[in-house]
């Protein structure tokens, strides 16, 4: 399995909260309905997190009257420093996408490394290196 | 995130390196289809197939003059697919500054907590 290899978006925040914190905030449904996948003018109306290895989730954030499912299940739980979980919003496309963090701590917070693979079609080739290379690159020189 | 119909060519066509090459030379100008080919090891045949996914990704386009057919590069679908990546960066980063937000007032909350309590537990 080379993650980074299929990797297409990669995300890297620093937090001055511990690990720990940071990495429950993502599996309690009470603190992730607040941040993960809320819309400001949306409102979460349902969040079903089953932590555990194989467990599914479903975020439902109600937009225009429009009620929006996150669906997903975990893949690694590794407390408090790995997870990965599949993630689609069937509404808009099937694909299932895949998300992996990895948390360091680093003094008395962390820093989170986020990579959402998949997000394109899966193209053997597609590295994020050649993406990020082609796309600057050519742009640069327009 | 939807990717469009355009958006999933232009991705298709960008995702070989023999095609990356060839837009590579188109971005610094014209070209014949044999100049493009010379560079590869591979037959003029195999260099035209992937010369037509470039235009029919609208990537490349394709001019005559008289017997010559000249190749030339358009960047509007790439700055399409450049976007779409950099909506998608935002999304993450926007939802970690808001994590980031909610653990800080959590913090703040308990800070306070403490004072009320005159505690100093963690």
């Amino acid at each position: 399995m080379t993650d980074e290899n299929r990797a297409t978006i990669r995300v890297t925040r620093r937090f001055s909260a511990s690990a720990e914190r940071v990495f429950d905030a993502w599996l309690d449904p009470k603190t992730a309905g607040v941040w993960l996948f809320a819309t400001p003018t949306g409102q979460m109306v349902r969040v079903e997190i089953e932590a555990r290895v194989g467990g599914a989730f479903c975020f439902t954030d109600r937009r225009d009257g429009e009620d929006i499912d996150h669906v997903g299940h975990y893949e690694v739980i590794e407390h408090p420093r790995r997870l990965v979980f599949t993630f689609a919003v069937p509404k808009f496309s099937a694909v299932a996408t895949r998300v992996s963090i990895e948390i360091t701590a680093t003094g008395t917070g962390c820093e989170l490394t986020l990579i959402h693979e998949g997000v394109l079609p899966d193209y053997a080739e597609g590295t994020v290196s050649g993406w990020t290379m082609i796309l600057e690159g050519l742009t640069a020189t327009l | 995130m939807i990717a469009g119909p355009d958006l999933d060519s232009t991705l298709v066509a960008l995702a070989d390196p023999t095609r990356r090459a060839i837009l590579r030379r188109l971005s610094r100008g014209e070209a014949r289809v044999t100049e493009l080919a010379a560079p590869f090891a591979m037959s003029l045949n195999a260099v035209s197939k992937h010369i037509r996914m470039l235009e029919r990704a609208k990537l490349v386009r394709r001019r005559r003059l008289g017997r010559e057919h000249l190749l030339s590069f358009e960047p509007a679908p790439l700055n399409a697919a450049a976007a779409w990546i950099e909506e998608q960066r935002t999304l993450w980063t926007a939802r970690l500054d808001a994590l980031d937000e909610l653990l800080l007032a959590e913090d703040l909350a308990a800070a306070r907590n403490d004072e009320k309590e005159g505690s100093s537990v963690d």
